[in-house]
């Protein structure tokens, strides 16, 4: 298919590994961080962020969304938003707080 | 994706609906789509009783070994790697290649099964943390293990592969689209290590 040619080299897939084990190095950091200076809500936003980032970077570029036909993505991403929305407001209902701090 | 079978050049078997997408890379699509529900189902289950007080026993997020599970979530991330290696290798028609970065799969995800199963047996043998011993040690257990069922699929799926490759020297047509579904799933597999990793592993709290 012609979007094959802008698929990443071998190289460019190495790159994008190192970007997420570095994200993941910075997760464990911001963990031991907590630890010591407790920023609570900050340090929680910022988890979740880097692992949206990861998540946003496997889905992309290793599972090639990025490429697909839209009708792909629409799929994905309908289930998943249908998943968080369902499950927050069943969290929500329950009073649930996962913030630490 | 694109197309594997276009890729390997070995001919074009596939059957496409009115989508133009082949019918088993969309029925994996949706299928994936549809384990979010079931993951976030276990996820939120988890969540509801990880830090619920009035239970005796030892609660998962009193005993998490954090550079453990670090390492082990490094792992099972960089097998995304070696899976996508393998599809580029195939699509580059490099059999052989191919064939490595898939082992290299099977064995990383190997390697996180075996962390899990250690890290298990630390909490039940060291720290008397077992199934039944309170909710949220049930919930961590559904959760963790049942993310490890879908890994251990993952490595015999890949496994299965390997050996085909291995026995005929190369992946056909129809073969070469399996190694496309097998590293959806596989993907799939590990961003929702990479979810659970921050949310279970990282931001829950023990009662207080």
């Amino acid at each position: 298919m012609s979007e094959h040619a802008h698929h990443p080299t071998p190289a460019q897939y190495w790159r994008i590994a190192g970007f997420l084990a570095i994200l993941t190095a910075i997760e464990v950091a911001l963990y031991y961080v907590e630890q010591e200076y407790e920023l609570g809500f900050l340090n929680a936003a910022m988890l979740l962020a880097l692992s949206t980032v990861k998540f946003i970077v496997v889905v992309g570029w290793f599972m090639h969304v990025k490429y697909e036909k839209p009708m792909i993505s629409r799929f994905f991403t309908a289930g998943f938003v249908l998943a968080i929305g369902l499950y927050l407001v069943v969290l929500a209902a329950m009073g649930v707080v996962v913030v630490r701090g | 994706m694109s197309d594997l079978a276009h890729d390997v050049d070995l001919g074009h078997h596939e059957e496409h609906e009115s989508t133009g997408i082949e019918n088993r890379k969309l029925g994996m699509w949706v299928f994936l789509s549809s384990e979010f529900l079931f993951f976030g189902a276990l996820i939120t289950n988890y969540l509801l009783y990880s830090n619920r007080s009035g239970f005796d026993g030892t609660y998962p997020a009193e005993i998490y070994d954090i550079p453990f599970t670090s390492v082990s979530s490094f792992v099972l991330l960089m097998s995304s790697l070696t899976m996508v290696l393998a599809h580029n290798a195939l699509s580059r028609k490099d059999q052989n290649g191919a064939r490595t970065w898939l082992f290299a799969t099977a064995a990383l995800g190997a390697v996180f099964l075996g962390g899990q199963v250690f890290e298990f047996t630390e909490f039940v043998v060291v720290y008397d943390m077992t199934l039944s011993t309170n909710p949220a040690a049930s919930a961590f257990y559904v959760l963790t293990g049942f993310h490890g069922v879908h890994v251990a699929i993952g490595v015999i799926m890949l496994l299965s592969l390997w050996g085909i490759s291995r026995r005929q020297g190369s992946l056909s047509e129809k073969q070469g689209m399996n190694l496309e579904l097998v590293g959806l799933y596989w993907h799939f597999v590990d961003i929702i290590w990479i979810v659970i990793f921050t949310v279970v592993y990282l931001l829950s709290v023990p009662p207080t």
